[in-house]
């Protein structure tokens, strides 16, 4: 066979012009990155209607008049924050709801201190979730609200929603596992390794920086490289550093997660599958997935590599209701909800399901009395 | 009192019984050395073809240590040792000597090994650097940090080395940890340089190098998940995780020292704070549910308290 001879001068033709497009583009990036940048994250007016320690939960008023009765409650996962959902204007889960007509509720489970660490899950799902739902029930005068969780927010949805049916009208889950009993996530796989004893006995809570190195530990190709020669080959974009930082800024934001709650969630859930086979027990009550009665709508990416559909499939079949729908998106985990697709479609797709179960089953002002706490 | 001292026996027989000992402890195990390195030579002949360094690390590691102790066991080191005050300067280079060439040695074969055309497989990690590393460290400088320790400032000694000896370890763990993270970008490259010589052999190369970029991300995407999906990577990350958990709670009782002498609280003492007021924060919630009145829930904040 007769080697080809490799075209050096066209490759360092090619490399030259490149070099001068690169100059090019610094010296437009040098006055992007000097000048001033909209970077802010999680703009969206709100206000805080309600604080238990570090807790607060966002409202979000619509930009009309609404057209749900019930209003939705955003449970967001302990890793990372809630922003992710009010991320940049043009992308954001909150105002395509807003646009909907749905009021809006945010809980923000803030930085966890080491005072937290003793925290569990039951005190998430029994404790501050609950008193958040008996609050809003108050407040709207209703017996039931919709809720919706992301990712192991989701996770904390459904545990809620099998210990307390009688006060969730709808659950909406998008990437949450369920099944932890899968070696298609990484995350899964990791976590059936580690000594979570240790960890929490010795750092009290699980550091966020730990979780930030972990996360770019699952895909070090696309998280370490790749996404910097993005940057660098659209420094002269200013849209694009500005939703680039914005980006960054959401995903280095990790909390610590309150020792307690994360040594139960990797032993009861990573590790012994406790969830989805109805033996998770919380507070000293079993969480039965067949008490889930209520209309589910369970959304999961395809290419999800940290919540597999492994993961999260298996949910619908387990729950007790009869009125479930499962949602394949050609996405990632992130993508779910940010994706430029997803923001089109999925958020109207979430408000339309919304809409037709919007019906509680006593009128409104009949169930104005929910047991106050 | 001197003459108690004179009385006493001499410590240089008791060095030159140990540094003989040691000799021949690293004689006889070098002298295993064979048949490790025949393993090596094994698994070069492996149906995958992996070739390997034709001397093991670990007999290179093993050779610089005896080294070492033939060195100390000239009686003229022994003499040095105990004439200490004389300073024997030429003695303590020729150590130093011995220790760097020997370093370099393991380096040189370190580069040599990184440039063969080794087939990749994490199960085949030649990682026998760390394993060496590790084995001396648990054997002989491990066993120093365990020395008990007397006399009125044992415990804080005691946790000092107790500190030195989880970094140690730490130190370790993460070398071998970044080891396997480098991996995947080292065999990601010797890929697509295989690839690149096939390209040009078939249809030549394309100038648009972004082509390849792309080619080789896609390689080392495919690469680390290999790896992160291993048993040797969970293994290791597992390994580095204990470690550093171990070294952060030595960390811990050194620092518990310090506050105690500044009359500060520890994490400890702290952690046991925060338990208790955890728990009564419990129970007083539990009681206000019983005593549940209507009126607001208890976090409410009426409009214009909000702190956004």
């Amino acid at each position: 066979m007769t080697e080809r001879k490799i075209p050096v001068d066209l490759i360092l033709a090619k490399m030259a012009a490149e070099a001068e497009k690169v100059q090019h583009r610094l010296e437009k990036a040098k006055d992007i990155l000097l000048g001033p940048l909209s970077t802010d994250i999680a703009t969206t007016p709100h206000e805080v209607v309600y604080q238990e320690d570090r807790v607060r939960l966002k409202y979000y008023r619509p930009l009309k008049e609404p057209r749900l009765k019930t209003p939705l409650l955003l449970v967001y996962a302990l890793i990372n924050r809630e922003t992710m959902l009010d991320l940049q204007p043009d992308r954001s889960v909150i105002q395509n709801l807003l646009k909907e007509g749905i009021e809006v509720y945010l809980i923000d489970w803030g930085y966890p201190t080491r005072k937290d660490r003793y925290l569990t899950l039951d005190d998430h799902v029994n404790g501050y979730l609950d008193t958040i739902v008996d609050f809003l029930r108050e407040k709207h005068h209703l017996a039931k609200i919709n809720l919706m969780g992301v990712s192991l927010g989701g996770t904390l949805a459904v545990m809620y929603a099998a210990l307390h049916p009688e006060k969730v009208n709808n659950l909406v889950t998008t990437a949450t596992p369920t099944h932890f009993d899968t070696d298609k996530g990484l995350l899964h796989i990791w976590m059936q390794e580690i000594d979570v004893d240790r960890m929490i006995d010795t750092f009290g809570n699980l550091p966020g920086e730990l979780l930030n190195v972990g996360f770019l530990l699952l895909n070090p190709a696309r998280l370490v490289f790749d996404k910097y020669v993005g940057f660098l080959e659209n420094m002269d974009d200013q849209e694009f550093i500005e939703n680039f930082i914005r980006m960054e800024k959401w995903i280095f934001d990790c909390p610590d997660i309150p020792g307690e709650t994360f040594r139960q969630l990797v032993k009861d859930c990573y590790q012994q599958n406790l969830l989805i086979r109805h033996k998770l027990e919380l507070g000293g009550k079993r969480v039965d997935l067949k008490k889930i009665t209520m209309p589910l709508l369970n959304i999961y990416g395809r290419y999800d590599h940290l919540v597999p559909p492994e993961a999260c499939k298996p949910l619908t079949r387990k729950v007790g209701s009869k009125d479930t729908e499962d949602i394949c998106l050609d996405s990632g985990h992130i993508g779910i909800l940010l994706g430029a697709k997803c923001q089109r479609e999925l958020v109207p797709r979430i408000a339309g399901w919304l809409k037709d179960r919007d019906k509680q089953d006593k009128g409104p002002k009949a169930a104005a009395k929910p047991k106050k706490k | 009192m001197e003459q108690d001292q004179q009385n006493l026996p001499s410590p240089e027989p008791l060095l030159a019984a140990w540094i003989k000992w040691t000799m021949d402890f690293w004689e006889a195990l070098a002298q295993m050395g064979p048949s490790r390195a025949g393993t090596s030579v094994t698994s070069a002949a492996s149906p995958r073809g992996v070739k390997r360094a034709p001397e093991d690390f670990s007999l290179l590691a093993l050779r610089m240590w005896e080294a070492f102790f033939s060195l100390l066991s000239e009686p003229r080191t022994i003499d040095a040792v105990f004439k200490g005050i004389k300073a024997p300067s030429g003695i303590t280079l020729k150590m130093a000597q011995t220790g760097w060439e020997g370093y370099f040695h393991l380096h040189r074969q370190w580069l040599a090994g990184g440039q063969e055309d080794e087939a990749f497989g994490f199960e085949d990690l030649d990682k026998d650097t760390f394993k060496i590393w590790a084995e001396i460290y648990e054997r002989d400088f491990k066993q120093l940090l365990n020395l008990p320790l007397l006399g009125l400032r044992r415990f804080p000694q005691e946790k000092i080395s107790q500190g030195m000896a989880r970094f140690g370890q730490y130190q370790a763990a993460m070398a071998e940890f970044m080891y396997l993270l480098y991996l995947p970008l080292k065999e990601s490259l010797r890929v697509m340089q295989e690839k690149l010589a096939k390209i040009s052999r078939k249809t030549g190369l394309s100038e648009d190098f972004k082509e390849y970029y792309k080619m080789w991300l896609k390689i080392l995407e495919g690469r680390y998940m290999t790896l992160f999906k291993s048993p040797e990577y969970r293994r290791t990350l597992s390994y580095t995780l204990d470690a550093l958990a171990d070294f952060t709670m030595a960390k811990q009782e050194l620092l518990a020292d310090s506050l105690k002498a500044l009359s500060l609280p520890s994490l400890q003492e702290m952690d046991e704070l925060y338990r208790e007021i955890y728990l009564l924060k419990k129970r007083v919630k539990d009681l206000e549910k019983k005593l549940a009145k209507p009126g607001p829930a208890p976090g409410y904040l009426p409009k214009g308290q909000v702190d956004d």
